[in-house]
């Protein structure tokens, strides 16, 4: 349960005491389990915070971008070294305090350091006119900024050091020969947050801002690292976007814990964004001309050390998964595996794909549906959009005429409408039921 | 273990000075030790977004002849020699993958080759300016990329590192230049 929600629960329980509801014993069981302190700063004053420093530190390097070329060099510097020296000594001031700062006068301090930082190497390359593009002084920036993450836990500097690793690492789309110059070396950086989370004893809580955050830049940083994987990623565009499925099919099959199991599909952005991804690529993989171009790429893909890297790493979330019984999340990312499934099948591979894919989407969509129906969680109304993007993209390859495609179209969209009109009646039945 | 967090701080805070000192102890160096070397240019002028206005400054000589037998490996770092020429103008003589033991050169990354010609990037390609002389400079620029004589670029080199120190036009510095056209 996220912060806001305990927030809410706390506001709650006295009513629910004086409605007798619940007993008193139940209410402190509740605060127990569901803590929080209502002392610390609300989300408004971190974000104000965190603004002030931004702006001061935006200010300083557009002061730096005036360029005072009338004053000397050291005069210069100390433009830049000075508010790092007093952004260095808040930021101590702020880790002395330990738990007794607030976590506002630490997010600030944390991001105000990590933007003095990042104006004292500005102005340097500008006083010598050093060479090198603003992606290469963003990563030298993020670098100087993450140990902050580390020491003082701030969730601002984390959200910058995510934009700056992923801004980088989409920067170079040609395959650059020196890995650690390119988007290949993203891996390496996104673990730099390893001390931040999930830390040393896997103990470190995520919120859910930073969940989405750090699942938004995994899914396109991890992206960019396959895609300059791919000698030719250009002319072997299918090779990227079948390692993109192994990429997305691993982040699923993120390992939970047991309550992330059960926690809300807010609370996992990693299977929102896997999803996304594999049910388009299951799409894309039925038409028909896809089938030649992607088994021709999973045999380029197969040389290639990263996609074994992405291949074991997937299968051992898998196996947890399974433990786990997460059937759902399996059964999605199992798409990836499909057209290795085709292969099997030799000289027809390019033409038995896109059929078996359909047949995967297919009973995943019907699975979906049927769960609902044996009165478990199911997700039925994804499952007939599933189906009916299925038929239309059936329809949409065929010889048939317009006139044709057209009442198809009509008569799927009217049984997605019934088919929502049942799903929403039987609802409010099973809700009738319960009252 | 409580101390960790102040011992990653305190390192955290020295690589925050120590990434500029480190650079500013460099070029220095470059600046007061180095050779001078002219370089004719050619140039349009961007904006950077965190460093300010300044100009991109592009000597004409990009590519740099092959030695016989040698093939150039697309982006790698090399070194090419350095030649001054009657004129007093600087030009690339010779591209290796060794360190020279003597002469003046540059520590450049070699892009690809073609008819016995690598190309590379200099190793600097701005010029950071005053946001007020800025606009001004643009039109000096443009007026005078064409002229005979051609803007030049004096640059500072030592040990391969390059300084860009200042641009100049028929022997007057750039600054000065764009002083007397703001009066």
């Amino acid at each position: 349960m996220s912060a806001p929600n305990h927030r809410w629960l706390h506001t709650q329980l006295p009513q629910w005491e004086r409605e007798g509801l619940i007993t008193a014993e139940n209410a402190v069981t509740l605060r127990k389990r569901h803590p929080f302190d209502e002392s610390g700063p609300g989300i408004a004053q971190v974000a104000m915070g965190v603004l002030g420093a931004l702006l001061i530190g935006v200010g300083l390097i557009a002061i730096i971008g005036y360029n005072w070329d009338h004053f000397t060099r050291p005069i210069r510097l100390l433009f830049a070294f000075a508010p790092l020296l007093g952004a260095q000594v808040f930021s101590w001031w702020a880790l002395k305090q330990g738990d007794a700062c607030a976590r506002w006068i630490r997010e600030t301090a944390a991001f105000f350091q990590a933007m003095t930082a990042g104006a004292s190497i500005a102005i340097v390359s500008q006083i010598y006119n050093l060479g090198g593009d603003w992606p290469e002084f963003l990563l030298a920036w993020a670098l100087l900024s993450l140990p902050l993450t580390w020491v003082m836990r701030s969730h601002a500097v984390v959200i910058f050091y995510l934009v700056c690793i992923t801004v980088w690492s989409l920067h170079e789309s040609s395959r650059h020969p020196a890995w650690h110059e390119s988007a290949r070396a993203y891996p390496l950086l996104l673990l730099g947050l390893f001390p931040f989370w999930p830390g040393w004893k896997f103990d470190q809580p995520l919120s859910t801002t930073l969940r989405w955050a750090v699942a938004l830049s995994a899914s396109i940083g991890l992206a960019a690292a396959s895609y300059q994987m791919v000698d030719h990623p250009w002319s072997d565009f299918e090779v990227a976007a079948w390692m993109w499925s192994l990429t997305a099919a691993m982040m699923t099959l993120l390992p939970l814990s047991e309550a992330g199991v059960h926690a809300s599909t807010r609370q996992k952005p990693q299977v929102v964004f896997g999803f996304l991804y594999l049910l388009g690529f299951g799409i894309v993989a039925t038409f028909l001309d896809v089938g030649r171009d992607l088994t021709e790429a999973i045999h380029q893909a197969m040389k290639l050390p990263w996609t074994w890297l992405l291949i074991i790493v997937t299968i051992a979330f898998a196996v947890h998964a399974a433990i786990q019984r997460r059937w759902a999340v399996l059964s999605v990312a199992s798409l990836t595996l499909t057209p290795m499934l085709a292969l099997m099948t030799g000289e027809k591979a390019a033409s038995v794909l896109p059929w078996l894919m359909t047949l995967h989407l297919s009973l995943i969509g019907i699975t979906l549906i049927l769960i609902e129906f044996l009165d478990r969680k199911g997700a039925p109304r994804l499952g007939a959009a599933l189906l009916s993007v299925l038929i239309m993209a059936r329809l949409f390859e065929s010889d048939l005429s317009l006139l044709m495609k057209g009442i198809a179209f009509i008569v799927v969209g009217v049984a997605f409408l019934v088919f929502n009109i049942v799903l929403s009646r039987r609802h409010k039945k099973g809700k009738e039921k319960v009252s | 273990m409580k101390s960790l967090p102040i011992i990653i701080f305190a390192i955290t805070a020295l690589a925050q000075w120590g990434a500029p000192l480190s650079q500013i102890w460099t070029y220095e160096g470059v600046l007061t030790k180095g050779t001078l070397i002219r370089v004719k240019c050619a140039a349009p002028d961007p904006y950077d977004p965190l460093r300010g206005r300044y100009l991109a400054v592009r000597p004409e000589q990009t590519n740099v002849p092959l030695p016989e037998g040698m093939e150039a490996p697309d982006e790698q770092m090399g070194y090419v020699s350095i030649t001054t020429g009657a004129d007093g103008l600087a030009t690339l003589s010779s591209l290796s993958f060794t360190k020279p033991t003597s002469g003046d050169y540059l520590y450049v990354r070699v892009h690809s080759s073609y008819d016995r010609q690598a190309s590379i990037d200099w190793p600097f390609e701005r010029y950071y300016l005053n946001e007020e002389l800025a606009p001004e400079a643009d039109e000096w620029f443009a007026e005078n990329i064409r002229n005979t004589k051609g803007i030049i670029a004096e640059v500072r080199v030592l040990n391969g590192r390059a300084v860009l120190a200042d641009l100049t036009l028929d022997g007057k510095p750039f600054r000065e230049i764009l002083q007397d056209r703001v009066k």
